[in-house]
């Protein structure tokens, strides 16, 4: 059976194939037949958001926990340049978002119509494909390769964009995906495990090893390779390290857990990995912010790399071992060919390195109190998004994540403002838990304005800000790099308990530790968004820290003399 | 060893396509020499040639990366002296009818031939390795070029194996 249909009617139902049950967007003229044609398919859940940007975070947020593309809308010109940042986001942390923008059309294209940019052009860069779709007969099909092509081996965004005038072209709708489709697998052999011999050869590295580490990155969450990780860790002994993305991947109460790498790692998991002899590296991309100077990193290990994406293989460190692969795939191939061993006397070794943690904090109300008391709220079950800047590391580092996939942040771009959008999303693909956004005071204040579509939309994001009055990670760089000349690092906030009331919601602040319980209590039964802000300490800094371009071995463990004149 | 690098593309013949695949090699910095982009014997189908200055595993990076591009059906690197590697230029220069005859004599050494010939200039055209056409070039700088246009190199692995270069 077939029937005529719009472009638009199409598009909706393309989506609706796809399994797509909302899209976060924001209408304007050249999206304007698509909105029309929304009503007709209350399938389509649509949230409407304060900002493109906060469409494309939520999405991005949405694909993230729910493991399947998050779609975005956005008109052309404005409403399309505004999704660049959230596209931009999901490309460096490979999540699957697909994005559809207005056009003007196809007659005026090239014209400098109004609200017309080439933001094909534009977003090529950050995408993991895009598409102008020229002819409405191409359309069901472009939509399918989008979906496909986000989804399919490294995952990414993809960009349709449509012109008006295609969205209002009739074409025949044939009811159905059409039966064989051959796009081009793309990002990496998905679902094959690596070629035996190399796996084979790592098998005999992993025997042979006296120092060997895991380091485990958001590969494992993306391939849902958790249990395997834990079965090599189990069976070899092991221990493991979680990149920023890749927390949550492995249990860390687990006796082999050891921390997150990097410029903000533990002392002992840094001095770990310089000691190691080996490191068998699971779905990370070694970023800079990883290994510190490279020249420097790991210098007496061999290291097994194990991606999806082939161009990531020795990238940025010489693997002896490269295997190209579904992770999960390759873990389980691995554990065919991996005896079981012990590491007791090299566990031992690294629990010397230990350093009692640094203060991060003065006075009463600590980072580390204010997220146990959200963990014992919410027995840990609840998914925590960060922002980005010093509350990140404290979030990373401080709550105990048991549940894979239960930490959600921007890792690679580093996105302030994406914590309250993206908890959006976490919170419509995990309707039954809390879902906590973390921000800074700075970051909050990027996105602040989706608290509306919070209340019109009824998404119960429990909102808190870690507010020290600073843009506190850049203040601690110049505190420690720049002779604490604070520049353009103070912010004022407005009255947080006010504004929430404002928009119609409840809002606490706690300046002192005895609030703290009450009030976190507090919120986590109100059923609607909430908003708490926490009174921290102002110069609180992140301890310790590989200095810029300094290698894993040469952390500051606590914070400069003073300059004896002031700056 | 570094060296000049053959990278061998093909892909679909759209704009689109051509831009995605160059813009990686200007995102992810790759030292590139020349570019030429010409239809294949597969109708819908562009050979992109990109000449790169470097070792092989920056080369084979290049080849990576491409191959992730939707559109891009088959890349692949090797050595510009494992192939043949040819360029086309065409040079203006000025004919003053005093010095014709010294003209040809370099025209023919460089097994040039004189395509255009107009009372103040001819256009020589030649072909051959980079260096052969740069030096052919440099022998016709003593008449006065007047302007060259060049196509960029495009090559050819040897063989038929994908591993010596040949694209399926």
């Amino acid at each position: 059976m077939s029937e005529t249909l719009t472009g638009s009617q199409i598009l909706c139902q393309a989506l609706l194939e796809q399994g797509v049950e909302v899209l976060f967007g924001y209408p304007g003229g050249a999206i304007m037949p698509f909105y029309h044609a929304l009503p007709e398919y209350p399938g389509l859940r649509h949230v409407l958001v304060r900002h493109e940007q906060a469409a494309a975070h939520a999405a991005d947020g949405y694909a993230r926990a729910r493991g399947q593309a998050g779609v975005c809308v956005a008109t052309s010109g404005p409403g399309a340049t505004n999704l660049v940042t959230g596209l931009a986001t999901a490309h460096m942390d490979s999540t699957p978002v697909v994005a559809i923008t207005g056009q003007v059309s196809r007659a005026m294209i090239g014209r400098d119509a109004f609200q017309e940019t080439d933001i094909i052009g534009i977003t090529q860069p950050i995408t993991k494909h895009n598409r102008l779709v020229e002819q409405v007969d191409e359309l069901e099909e472009a939509v399918e390769e989008a979906f496909f092509v986000a989804q399919d081996g490294r995952p990414g965004p993809v960009l349709l964009d449509i012109p008006k005038d295609v969205q209002n072209a009739k074409a025949e709708w044939a009811g159905g995906r059409s039966d064989s489709r051959t796009v081009q697998s793309s990002g990496g052999s998905g679902g094959s495990p690596a070629r035996v011999s190399g796996i084979e050869v790592a098998a005999r590295l992993i025997a042979d090893a006296q120092r060997p580490l895991i380091m485990a990155g958001h590969g494992i969450l993306l391939a849902g390779a958790h249990h395997e990780l834990l079965a090599l860790a189990e069976r070899t002994g092991i221990p493991v390290i979680t990149t920023l993305l890749g927390i949550s991947c492995f249990p860390e109460s687990h006796p082999l857990h050891l921390g997150m790498p990097g410029m903000h790692g533990e002392v002992h998991v840094n001095r770990a990995i310089q000691q190691a002899d080996l490191i068998i590296g699971l779905g990370l991309r070694f970023d800079d912010r990883v290994t510190g100077n490279l020249a420097a990193f790991a210098r007496g290990a061999k290291i097994i790399h194990v991606d999806l994406d082939p161009s990531e293989i020795g990238k940025n460190v010489p693997v002896t071992v490269g295997l190209v692969g579904d992770v999960r795939e390759t873990l389980h191939a691995m554990l065919r060919s991996v005896s079981p061993r012990h590491c007791e006397d090299w566990r031992a070794e690294i629990a010397g390195f230990v350093r009692p943690r640094q203060e991060s904090f003065r006075g009463g109300l600590s980072p580390e109190l204010i997220l146990e008391s959200i963990e014992q709220e919410s027995d840990g079950r609840c998914t925590i998004v960060s922002d980005v800047g010093q509350h990140q590391m404290w979030v990373a580092k401080l709550f105990r994540y048991q549940r894979p996939n239960s930490h959600i942040t921007s890792g690679g771009l580093g996105t302030m403002g994406f914590a309250v959008p993206a908890a959006m999303g976490v919170t419509l693909a995990r309707p039954d838990e809390p879902v906590w956004a973390i921000s800074g005071d700075g970051g909050f204040q990027m996105n602040m304005q989706e608290i509306a579509t919070m209340v019109q939309e009824r998404i119960p994001v429990k909102m808190a800000i870690f507010n020290n009055g600073y843009l506190g990670m850049v203040r601690q760089w110049q505190q420690f790099f720049h002779g604490r000349r604070y520049s353009a690092t103070p912010i004022w906030s407005p009255d947080y308990v006010r504004l929430a009331e404002a928009y119609g919601i409840r809002g606490w602040r706690v300046e002192s530790s005895d609030q703290l319980m009450p009030a976190v209590r507090e919120a986590s039964v109100e059923p609607g968004p909430v908003l708490l802000e926490f009174m921290i300490e102002q110069e609180a800094n992140v301890f310790p820290m590989i200095p810029p371009g300094g290698s894993l071995s040469e952390p500051i463990e606590r914070e400069p003399a003073p300059p004896l004149v002031p700056a | 060893v570094t060296g000049a690098q053959a990278v061998s593309v093909l892909l679909e013949d759209r704009l689109t396509t051509l831009n995605r695949a160059v813009g990686l090699i200007r995102r992810r910095n790759f030292p590139v020499r020349s570019l030429a982009v010409g239809p294949t014997g597969t109708p819908g189908l562009s050979r992109l040639t990109i000449m790169i200055h470097s070792d092989s595993d920056t080369a084979d990076r290049a080849v990576q990366h491409l191959q992730k591009i939707v559109g891009v059906h088959a890349a692949v690197a090797f050595p510009a002296g494992e192939g043949v590697a040819r360029e086309l230029a065409l040079v203006k220069v000025r004919a003053g009818r005093d010095r014709y005859s010294e003209l040809l004599d370099v025209v023919q050494l460089y097994n040039a031939s004189v395509v255009d010939d107009s009372p103040d200039a001819m256009i020589v055209e030649l072909s051959g390795s980079e260096a052969f056409v740069l030096s052919c070039i440099r022998a016709l700088e003593r008449f006065g070029v007047v302007e060259i246009a060049r196509s960029g190199t495009i090559a050819l692995g040897s063989g038929q194996d994908i591993h010596s270069g040949t694209l399926p």
